[in-house]
């Protein structure tokens, strides 16, 4: 199969609904002329025109309101807010608006907005433009979380993002976007709601999704040489959660450890955990693990970054504390 | 178009509409009928009738805090209403929205907000979809004094002009936001005045006369329908009673509420009808019986309705997504 990266893949999804669907359009900063701060929607000005590929001012909620008001008239709008960090400026549209509009007018208005956000850590850039901010989202009903960890699935999940009916946030994390891996030509969907198996085992379940995914298979290979059978969950859809894969996994390995980059308190590791706790008890044979960020803004400096990050070695020493 | 008598008294029946419908709304919620609480519209109907006079079905429209009647007015059945402000399954939002959340999309209505300055970003995308199918929509956003503070009414103002979106923004000033005056929270009273800033042009129209802003509000539409960008209506207006029902309001003296009182929009047009024998007295309590009467079976129907079914609630979260039930 060829071969493109992360970024290639979004935008061939991109470039792919609008051609199929002359609803989707794109709206954000810098998204035309520059073809996004990443790069992402590259070339799409010039193939769709400035009607379909609008650049705005610094405005995230009007930005987000331009996506939902055409929303709600029929429209399938692709919003990108350029770091998730500014998710604060349009919080509101999101959270109070997009989210709710099926619900409280009673099923006759929908809002199906996509809105792409680079988010995620570890490329030196502070403390308001490092953030995993999926804990903001997620007990907000309504809202879809998405999170690819790989350019097949991106491209996959956005086009099944673009034309579900419900607003759907989707995470890009930037260490990905450099990523190459197998990607179609054609257009096709990767399911959402559906988490995937990055790999089958016996002992314990990894649970993770976005970058975390690439360290917890990294850690499951040094595992292996210690004969510890690693099954690796990538959820790919946060919210609503596939419950069903998790518990099916959980119930077989009895051993769970949650990893992701955002800081660890109050985000997917602790409703994971209370999950398993609820419905899987029985199954456990061991105390649930977390291996996130530490529970601290993201640093500029190296040295303070890749401390407060979570990465393969984290994951190896949990599991090795789980499986004596 | 210019109005004449058949208009002329259409609009009366309107406001008269608007008033019984809030006055009857305000018995029922002070009896219990009616949870939550209540934001009324008396003293807007000016607003609320000259400018859904001038608008189309085909056409969106945001309403602000206060004007779930507006929906009406433009043709949602009254008792829909009514239901859904009693938190009933025939309430045309199934009993999920209450009166903060009115929306019919059949007749235009895109809900109004209990977030002030939501709907002025909103706003944007109705109108740019509108633009760019080319299909000749105007989008009108109605909002208080006090949504001038949030950011959104900023960004929207700027967007919308550079983009050169249909909107017809309509600041409803009446002069309070909830106990702060227009002239405590903004440096200006007259707030048409940050249209200029973003090269929007505008017009201050007296809230209180019917004909005035239903005129003005042609003009606006017009304007914005040409394809010249938005316009700006501020409507200077005075709401009579608290900013929800059980609100003292005793920060506002008790000479101006009188004054504005005696300036009532429906006594107004009530006035000119008389004068210009257009209707007589007779006729003018006949139109009052007749809507209050409508009213009277508005509730009736509210109240034999039934309250929705406890599954009601886990629905209409996502499209295809089940939410788990208790």
């Amino acid at each position: 199969m060829r071969t493109i990266s992360f970024k290639q893949a979004i935008n061939e999804a991109l470039y792919q609904e609008m051609e199929r669907d002359e609803r989707v359009f794109l709206v954000g900063e810098d998204i035309g002329k520059q073809g996004g701060d990443f790069g992402v929607t590259r070339g799409l000005l010039k193939k769709f025109g400035p009607d379909r590929v609008k650049d705005t001012p610094l405005s995230e909620a009007a930005i987000l309101g331009v996506a939902n008001g055409a929303a709600m008239v029929g429209m399938r709008p692709v919003a990108e807010i350029m770091f998730a960090d500014f998710t604060t400026e349009c919080y509101d549209q999101l959270v109070n608006n997009a989210a709710k509009v099926r619900y409280i007018y009673g099923g006759s208005i929908q809002a199906p907005i996509v809105v792409r956000m680079a988010c995620g850590a570890g490329n030196r850039t502070g403390s308001q433009h490092s953030q995993n901010i999926e804990g903001w989202l997620m007990n907000v009903p309504g809202l879809v979380l998405v999170a690819p960890s790989n350019p097949y699935d991106a491209k996959g999940l956005l086009i099944s993002s673009i034309r579900n009916n419900d607003p759907v946030v989707f995470f890009e994390h930037k260490k990905l976007y450099n990523m190459i891996g197998e990607v179609l030509e054609e257009s096709y969907t990767v399911p959402l709601f559906k988490a995937g198996i990055k790999k089958s085992g016996d002992d314990i379940t990894i649970i993770s999704y976005m970058n975390m995914v690439h360290e917890a298979l990294l850690a499951s290979r040094d595992l292996e040489k210690e004969e510890i059978d690693v099954e690796i969950i990538d959820l790919r859809t946060l919210i609503p959660l596939d419950k069903e894969t998790i518990y099916n996994s959980v119930r077989k390995t009895g051993r769970v450890v949650i990893t992701y980059e955002a800081p660890k308190t109050g985000g997917l590791g602790a409703e994971i955990a209370s999950l398993l706790a609820e419905y899987c008890f029985d199954d456990l044979k061991a105390p649930i693990k977390r291996v996130a960020a530490l529970d601290t803004p993201v640093p500029f400096s190296p040295a303070l970054e890749d401390y407060i990050l979570p990465n393969k070695n984290d994951i190896y020493k949990a599991v090795k504390e789980l499986i004596l | 178009m210019p109005l004449d008598s058949t208009d002329l008294k259409r609009m009366y029946r309107k406001m008269v509409f608007a008033r019984v419908f809030e006055e009857t709304a305000g018995r029922e919620f002070k009896k219990g009928n009616i949870p939550g609480w209540i934001h009324l519209s008396i003293g807007h109907e000016g607003v609320l009738v000259g400018c859904s006079y001038a608008l189309k079905k085909s056409d969106y429209f945001f309403t602000d805090h206060r004007s779930y009647i507006m929906t009406a007015l433009m043709g949602t059945p009254g008792e829909k209403v009514m239901a859904e402000i009693f938190g009933k399954s025939t309430g045309i939002c199934k009993g999920k929205g209450g009166e903060m959340h009115i929306a019919d999309p059949e007749v235009g209505s895109l809900g109004n907000n209990e977030i002030q300055g939501a709907n002025l970003a909103t706003c944007l995308g109705t109108a740019f979809a509108s633009k760019i199918r080319g299909t000749n929509q105007v989008t009108a956003v109605f909002f208080g004094d006090g949504t001038v503070g949030r950011g959104e009414f900023h960004e929207s103002l700027n967007m919308a002009s550079v983009w050169k979106l249909p909107i017809v923004y309509v600041c409803v000033n009446n002069l309070y936001a909830i106990s702060t005056h227009v002239r405590d929270a903004h440096p200006v009273e007259d707030l048409s005045l940050f249209a200029s800033g973003y090269k929007i042009p505008s017009k201050i129209v007296d809230g209180n006369d019917v004909i005035k802003v239903y005129k003005s509000m042609k003009k606006a539409i017009e304007y914005v329908r040409a394809g010249n960008g938005p316009y700006f209506l501020e409507y200077k207006t005075y709401r009579w009673q608290g900013h929800f029902l059980g609100d003292p309001a005793s920060y506002r003296p008790e000479e101006e509420v009188k004054w504005w009182k005696q300036r009532c929009p429906i006594k107004r047009l009530r006035e000119k009808l008389l004068n210009e024998k257009i209707l007589n007295q007779h006729e003018i309590e006949k139109i009052h019986d007749q809507i209050e009467n409508e009213i009277e079976n508005m509730v009736e129907f509210a109240i034999n309705s039934p309250f929705p079914e406890e599954t009601e609630a886990i629905k209409d979260v996502f499209d295809e997504w089940g939410v788990e039930g208790r």
